[in-house]
């Protein structure tokens, strides 16, 4: 089809000549990794006490840990996105808003996506837990109740050693999302690997090299996490157990 | 203290409205045809021809390892310009609708049908091993007995994948294609009121999937006490 | 030791319990019987406070139960429970389920709770299972492990709520024997079950309960020489003749 390949279009020096179009990908990956893994960090830690209060008898606190998902589960990613970049600035006081419009664009991109990325995140990994919880043999709360443990020890001892045990495997698939999800952060014009892909096919005119290479860099980060996250699956398992009652 | 301004919406009511329907029909056209060619694939994933469960399981594999947004921007610069080279359409003629619908339905065909995949094997074996002993054939045994069930417990999670699809429509902002967010965004950028726009954009599409997702959910409660 | 005193529940329009009086005198041995759904396992998660009831008082050693400023923890941490499906803690090995409550409610230091822990395995005869994992051991075992959790934290009383009915029939009797050696050394014990073996052994009285009533509540050779109701009596019949 009158295509020319041309793979070596990596080495060449980059148009704005201070490196290779290889070294853009590299920082375009490096963002990726970097924002994909800080807003993991965010919607585990979020997640997790989300998830526990979805789930504890008090009314008022499981109501609002419910609202909490229901607003970021139902909200598009990118609509959000926006919400945080363009909007809220805004809405802040003069004195704060001024201070981060006026910071260095990259790190305003950065903050917003990671916020968005990790809040949007830490609804689902918040499920997760709730399922993971609420999965566990009923049993088990009253056991560690009759034995004397405050509902608070029940949760630390009992119920979520094996809640976060069960949830490994849909945890895994939260933290495959968050990589691909960050791709949407290109849009705020953050320069992740998606973006930089895009900006390899207006400056080289080899759109295929560099759309292929962007792809397989995210099939490669897929790879990685699916296999550590099924060693922390063998690592954490417990012995003569199978699946939950 | 920021000033609200909303009288950007009412004008701008006829075009929001047709940019809802752009991302309605991307969304009902992907669902259907989402779910028809994910049926094939999980079919395909599950049969013993060894060849088709392997295209299945590279195609589902590929498509849930690639972000949305690259397999968009594939359909939106690469596939175009390839159909351009092959078939010799004109250069630059619209293709971004046909490309987002046909992104989408493929993408989300790997989802759907690793929903399916499980829906059917949750259908328990006896009742596959039942059918074959009345006389039944494969094809009837999945068509009559397995696939009704499987599809009865799967509605609810087909459902909340559409929800999902809806949601992530918005992306083809990335094409510039005027869907309800393209379109609120273009209404924002053009009048200054960016803030108002996208947060009646947010609150549009929070009332419909919650709406719709607490349609499903009771659903899903008269499944369990049926 | 244990006193119920009238106490009723329900769930919205469904009646659980309806005006249950009984107690447990200190070095008693109380089996409560009837058939499913009679009520007698949500009796006995009320005396530990494990569910909740409307009206009715149920104080366990001089402390009221349903009273809102009772530390039920604390209550709790002298009552031994054993559940039906002996709710092992999966995640840890068999002696850290018998530490764990040791450590950190009663507050003893690790070698005391270990030394404690492997002296009761060694009681009910799995010293040697000490550091497998629950889903390694049969159920008959995983049962053993959980009336050991209980002894370790030196109870004032057991409850048992219906501690064989999960087990398979060659499990029940190893069970049973810890059991009986219990109430031979004078254990206060509240024990719902249907094994009418273990309640003529050494059962002091027995409760009879059907649809939310305690109906029938007598010494044990009473009850069973001349059970007074006719549901008690058909009771008995069906689970003796089988």
């Amino acid at each position: 089809m009158g295509y020319s390949w041309n793979w070596g279009v990596f080495l060449q020096p980059s148009a704005t000549g201070d490196d290779t179009y290889l070294g853009w990908m590299f920082y375009g990956f490096k963002m990726t990794i970097g924002l994909s893994l800080s807003a993991w960090l965010m919607a585990l830690f979020l997640g997790s006490i989300i998830g526990v209060l979805r789930t504890v008898p008090n009314k008022v606190l499981s109501g609002l840990a419910m609202a909490y998902v229901e607003l970021f589960r139902n909200i598009p990613l990118l609509v959000q996105l926006f919400l945080w970049y363009f909007v809220l600035p805004e809405l802040l006081p003069a004195s704060l808003g001024n201070a981060y419009k006026q910071s260095n664009p990259v790190v305003q991109q950065f903050l917003a996506a990671m916020i968005c990325l990790g809040l949007f995140t830490s609804a689902r990994v918040a499920e997760q837990v709730r399922s993971g919880i609420s999965s566990l043999p009923p049993g088990q709360k009253n056991a560690s109740l009759a034995i004397g443990f405050t509902l608070a020890q029940t949760y630390r001892y009992v119920m979520l050693p094996m809640a976060f045990r069960l949830v490994v495997p849909p945890l895994t698939s939260e933290f495959l999302n968050i990589f691909k999800n960050s791709a949407v952060c290109s849009t705020i014009g953050l320069l992740e690997l998606a973006a930089e892909g895009r900006q390899l096919v207006d400056y080289t005119a080899q759109p295929y090299e560099s759309f292929i290479a962007v792809t397989l860099a995210y099939l490669l980060i897929n790879v990685v996490v699916m296999f550590s996250m099924r060693w922390l699956e063998a690592h954490v398992r417990v012995p003569g157990y199978i699946g939950g009652k | 203290m920021y000033e609200f301004d909303w009288s950007s919406i009412p004008g701008a009511l006829p075009f929001l409205v047709q940019g809802m329907y752009i991302s309605l029909e991307i969304t009902a056209i992907a669902i259907v045809v989402g779910i028809v060619w994910g049926t094939l694939l999980a079919m395909m994933r599950l049969s013993s021809v060894t060849a088709l469960s392997w295209f299945a399981a590279g195609y589902v594999n590929l498509f849930r390892a690639v972000p949305l947004v690259m397999v968009l921007l594939w359909f939106f610069l690469m596939i175009p310009h390839m159909l351009e080279s092959i078939f010799g359409f004109p250069r630059g003629s619209d293709m971004r609708l046909g490309s987002a619908i046909a992104g989408f339905a493929l993408f989300e065909a790997a989802y759907y049908s690793e929903i399916i995949r499980a829906g059917i094997q949750s259908v328990s074996k006896g009742q596959m091993a039942a059918a074959n002993a009345l006389g039944m054939t494969y094809g009837q045994s999945m068509r009559l007995v397995v696939l009704p069930q499987a599809f009865r417990n799967m509605v609810p999670l087909l459902l909340t994948q559409g929800i999902i699809l809806f949601q992530d429509t918005s992306l083809v902002y990335v094409s510039a294609l005027a869907d309800f967010f393209g379109a609120a965004y273009k209404v924002g950028d053009r009048d200054g009121r960016l803030v108002e726009m996208l947060l009646f954009a947010g609150a549009v599409y929070f009332v419909l999937c919650f709406t719709v997702s607490q349609l499903v959910r009771y659903y899903q409660k008269k499944l369990k006490t049926a | 030791m244990i006193a119920i005193n009238k106490v009723s529940k329900h769930y919205g329009a469904f009646q659980v319990l309806t005006d249950c009086t009984t107690h447990v005198n200190k070095g008693e041995v109380v089996v409560v019987c009837g058939p499913s759904g009679s009520g007698k396992s949500t009796l006995i998660k009320c005396v530990n406070g494990l569910e909740p009831f409307q009206s009715g008082e149920i104080t366990v050693n001089g402390v009221s139960v349903g009273d809102p400023k009772t530390d039920l923890p604390k209550l709790r941490s002298h009552v031994g429970m054993v559940f039906q499906n002996f709710e092992l803690f999966p995640h840890m090995s068999i002696v850290e389920n018998l530490t764990v409550a040791q450590i950190k409610v009663l507050g003893r230091d690790k070698p005391e709770a270990d030394e404690k822990g492997i002296q009761l395995l060694d009681r009910v005869g799995l010293k040697v299972q000490a550091l497998k994992y629950p889903g390694q051991l049969s159920g008959g075992q995983q049962q053993r492990v959980a009336i050991a959790r209980a002894l370790a934290m030196d109870p004032i009383c057991m409850l048992f709520d219906e501690p064989t009915s999960a087990l398979d029939p060659e499990m029940i009797n190893e069970v049973l024997d810890v059991m009986t050696e219990l109430a031979q050394e004078g254990m206060t014990m509240m024990c719902v079950t249907h094994e009418m073996g273990f309640a003529k052994r050494v059962a002091s009285r027995v409760v009879f309960m059907d649809h939310g009533h305690i109906v029938e509540d007598d010494l044990k050779d009473a009850f069973f020489a001349n059970p007074r109701s006719e549901r008690a009596q058909q009771f008995l019949a069906k689970i003796l003749h089988h």
